[in-house]
């Protein structure tokens, strides 16, 4: 699975220090997510969707292994 | 019947539903008395002469054998008070609690990656175990035999809080990118 997480977070203005505290997970994470070594579960998937407020596939996006 | 059914459904909402883990605050204090005792443990089973230091006691046993006999089976007691040294029961008796506790407890910013990790940990630490374990199995034989299965009562748990450890450094050392 893609994201553009980190492009979100550059137009919002965020480092990941601050994305993390903002939906309650370890910045190791959203660099794992942003890294894509890391799926995040619909509910944090939705967290993040409705912070930059944007569809969740505006943000995720399947790739062609999924 | 029907109670039984409600309470098995009743359990397996909780074990599905909460997430358990013990409080982070445990973790400190449980992994030093897991680390002391293991290490103690291990020292009364490898060097002989910490035998002497043996705490004798009359223990509760299921069952038990006495020592030996000249009947191999004269000497077994159910349900009865036997003479035991125990100094390996109280190490047990730390040594599997607390290990779990500390295996078991919330990190520090406990999350759903760290959650995803713990559970591939938890998978790898029990094929590894089992592999060694069956290797122990099918090329150790006789008395040395005993060796392995005493490694067995905690290598699961040792494997998996290694490799756990290791794992959790790994993610909290990732070099920064911003």
């Amino acid at each position: 699975m893609k994201n553009n997480i980190k492009i979100e977070r550059a137009i919002h203005n965020l480092t990941q220090q601050e994305l993390a505290n903002k939906i309650d997970v370890s910045r190791q994470t959203i660099n794992a997510m942003e890294a894509g070594k890391y799926v995040p579960s619909t509910v944090l998937a939705l967290k993040v969707s409705k912070l930059f407020g944007k569809p969740v596939n505006d943000i995720f996006e399947l790739e062609a292994g999924d | 019947m029907e109670n039984f059914f409600y309470i098995c459904l009743y359990l397996n909402f909780i074990i599905m539903k909460t997430n358990f883990l013990f409080p982070y605050r445990l973790k400190y204090v449980s992994g030093i008395l897991f680390a002391v005792s293991f290490i103690l443990f291990s020292v009364l089973y490898i060097f002989d002469k910490f035998s002497e230091f043996e705490i004798k006691a009359r223990v509760f046993a299921i069952f038990g054998d006495t020592g030996l006999s000249e009947n191999l089976f004269g000497n077994n007691v159910y349900f009865n008070w036997i003479e035991n040294a125990v100094t390996d029961e109280i190490l047990m008796l730390f040594v599997i609690p607390f290990g779990i506790i500390y295996a078991f407890s919330k990190e520090k910013h406990e999350d759903e990656m760290v959650a995803a990790i713990r559970m591939r940990s938890l998978a790898w630490a029990t094929i590894i175990n089992y592999t060694i374990l069956l290797f122990g199995y099918l090329f150790i034989y006789g008395f040395a035999f005993l060796n392995v299965l005493i490694a067995a009562m905690v290598s699961q748990l040792l494997i998996f809080i290694i490799l756990f450890r290791y794992k959790i450094y790994r993610f909290y050392t990732i070099v920064h990118e911003e």
